[in-house]
């Protein structure tokens, strides 16, 4: 007994478990806050009938973003043959697949009829962009599913456990290319159509404007690719057994950089045109964004910090080698993108525009989530980083090591069937 | 490894195809999407007399007992909209039944569904609650059930009876334009805008007559004939949406 208590009063959790510790209670804490939400409703958010998104739609469509590494990096290893990138596609696949979870559960929380998510796949408006969303997501997360099957397929515990499971879930990997035509088409509609959901709404004139789709994939694919690339580094600095080749992994960084360039050209002339003529609505939402509220999320969060200093840092050789600016910066890429949607979501909801007829008068109104939205949003993005984290320790979702074990399932799998 | 059977070539022509296919039936479809499907020999509208609004707000009232709205939600509003001659005046905002309604473009599960003749309704046992029609409604014309109505009404039964059931938690509302009561009068032989029992609530309710419902098809019914006698407006005309709410501007010379 006595040295039980010893061996606990002396016992140290090391960095992992105490990581691990405290995303499952954090993830623990958005599970009542959630549980909560089911039980009494929306009622618990600070949402209204004049902001009726949110906090949860921007975690929504930031997930999504940094989910999009997935299909950019397996088109490049599958449909533009560049191999080389293919175990960072893997880690990408799974951040995706976990980002998509991430993304269906916040959706879950936001609806107001959580039991009729189904109603979607059953009831079509195919002129609705959001039912394009929620069809494209659906079948993506089935791809990713697809694309991730390898890894699970992978693990010692299954293989043992059932072989030829694991054997089949490996052997999925020959049909990667279609997977990675499928992923790109589907993301191609679904990552520009969440821009549109916005995009193709008159009633708000800040939104209303082609360009939110191309924004919205523009800024997904640096930020999806940002964040593959941030843990693939940080997996490996943590765990020096994981080898990752940093070739591939500064190269990824540089393209991060030249697609931030991309996305600054075309922000610039998106909000440069709105600047002439005066619009109702549309420009009081410009100035709400570039001279309000929103100013500082939008100059230092989205523009210096979210892209400028980004691709300083990563379109310079000398300072991209070194491995902690070259995190910083895509660290930073994340959270500019992340800002980029909580300021969109915000700019269109809280300028809001009069229907009266004497004058195109625009009112104002705040937001701010209620405890019980934040700890539930906290709780889904904890979960997310603890799935990854799992993944990386128990399936060796960052591994740049040459894989034999294709070779050996190709040539079992025929002999089974 | 064996050759797979489909090549990367044949697969992405397939694919090209299905997504021309795809996206041609979509550009077919959208023509129609927000317009009504069906044939109706009707169009109702609902003419609003600012001129003669007192801004009383009996309207918002008899709209809450008839359709069983939750206090702290209106379907009907009476805002203040400027003063014409040192009188205030009153724009009671229903909904407008868009002809080219935004939120049967946006909802993702038509739960927002046109009727042939013109209605936009509801569809509450459909509705996911995604909000994306409140979102996009430019006249904040709908409610969200944020929690269950379970008191009792206050308009209730002073202003009258619930002909509605309530809605449950978690769908969104809005005026209906007393559906319930048209097709009802309807089914009786009554003309929907001449006998009460087959007229909208509130337009019942005013005491001051500047609300009438009528058939826009019927060039002899009361909205057509006001429509032809006076200058009209309606909200928002810039963004093309076609309201099926008239409103007849206020003038200096008349004092309610």
């Amino acid at each position: 007994m006595t040295a039980l208590t010893q061996r606990l009063a002396g016992y140290r959790p090391s960095r992992f478990q105490l990581w691990v510790g405290a995303l499952a209670g954090v993830t623990a804490i958005g599970l009542v806050a959630g549980i909560i939400v089911f039980a009494r409703g929306l009622v618990v958010t600070n949402l209204n009938d004049l902001v009726p998104w949110g906090l949860w739609i921007t975690i929504d469509l930031s997930a999504i973003a940094m989910s999009a590494g997935a299909f950019t990096l397996c088109a490049a290893v599958y449909l533009l043959g560049l191999k080389k990138y293919q175990p960072l596609a893997r880690t990408a696949t799974f951040i995706g697949l976990i980002g998509y979870s991430m993304a269906l559960l916040t959706l879950l929380l936001d609806i107001g009829r959580p039991d009729r998510f189904w109603h979607g796949f059953v009831y079509w408006n195919p002129h609705s962009v959001l039912w394009e969303v929620t069809m494209c997501v659906a079948l993506y997360f089935g791809v990713l599913m697809l694309e991730t099957a390898p890894i699970f397929g992978r693990t010692a515990w299954l293989r043992s456990r059932w072989p030829s499971l694991a054997g089949r879930l490996q052997s999925v990997h020959h049909i990667a290319p279609y997977l990675a035509i499928a992923g790109l088409g589907l993301s191609m509609l679904h990552q520009s159509s969440l821009g549109a959901t916005y995009g193709v709404l008159k009633a708000r004139p800040i939104w209303y404007r082609p360009d939110l789709s191309v924004l919205f994939i523009v800024s997904a694919m640096a930020g999806g690719i940002a964040l593959t690339v941030l843990v693939t580094m940080l997996a490996a600095r943590h765990w020096s057994k994981i080898k990752v080749r940093d070739d591939i992994l500064d190269r990824a960084a540089w393209f991060v950089g030249w697609v931030l360039v991309a996305y600054l050209y075309f922000r610039f002339w998106d909000a440069f045109a709105m600047t002439y003529t005066y619009d109702p609505g549309r420009t009081e939402g410009l100035r709400f964004i570039t001279n309000g509220p929103l100013s500082f999320n939008f100059w230092v969060g989205e523009i210096l910090f979210g892209a400028v200093i980004p691709i300083l840092i990563l379109l310079r050789e000398r300072s991209r080698r070194n491995p902690v600016l070259r995190m910083l910066a895509l660290g930073l890429v994340v959270a500019g993108i992340v800002a980029y949607r909580w300021d969109t979501t915000m700019a269109g909801q809280l300028v809001v525009v009069s229907y009266l007829p004497q004058e195109l008068a625009t009112r104002y109104t705040t937001y701010v989530p209620s405890l019980i939205e934040i700890a539930s949003g906290l709780g889904v993005v904890a979960y997310g980083m603890l799935a990854v984290t799992l993944g990386i320790r128990y399936l060796g979702v960052v591994d740049h090591t040459p894989e034999p074990e294709h070779e050996a399932v190709a040539e079992r799998v025929p002999a089974q069937a | 490894m064996s050759e797979p059977r489909l090549n990367r070539r044949t697969f992405l022509k397939v694919l090209g195809a299905g997504a021309t296919a795809a996206a041609g039936l979509r550009t077919l479809r959208r023509a129609s999407a927000s317009e009504a499907t069906g044939d109706s020999p009707h169009r109702w509208a609902m003419v609003i007399d600012q001129s003669k609004c007192t801004g009383c707000g009996y309207c918002t009232l008899a709209c809450r007992a008839h359709n069983d709205v939750a206090p702290g939600m209106e379907w009907n509003t009476v805002l203040e909209s400027g003063q014409v001659a040192g009188e205030q005046v009153y724009l009671p905002r229903p909904c407008m039944h868009c002809e080219q309604a935004p939120c049967v473009d946006v909802c993702p599960v038509k739960a927002s569904v046109h009727r042939a003749d013109g209605i936009v309704m509801m569809d509450y046992d459909r509705c996911i609650g995604c909000r994306y029609c409140e979102v996009a409604c430019p006249y904040a014309a709908r409610s969200f059930n944020w929690e269950a109505f379970t008191g009792r009404n206050p308009a209730v039964p002073r202003w009258g009876e619930p002909e509605v059931a309530r809605r449950p938690r978690g769908v969104v509302e809005k005026c209906t334009f007393c559906v319930h009561r048209i097709d009802r009068g309807l089914s009786l032989g009554l003309t929907p805008g001449v006998d009460p029992n087959a007229t909208p609530a509130c337009v019942v309710a005013c005491p001051t007559g500047a609300r009438t419902f009528g058939d826009l098809a019927d060039s002899e019914s009361n909205v057509s004939k006001l429509l032809a006698g006076h200058s009209w407006f309606r909200l928002r005309e810039d963004l093309g949406t076609a309201p099926r709410v008239y409103y007849l501007p206020p003038r200096a010379e008349v004092t309610p």
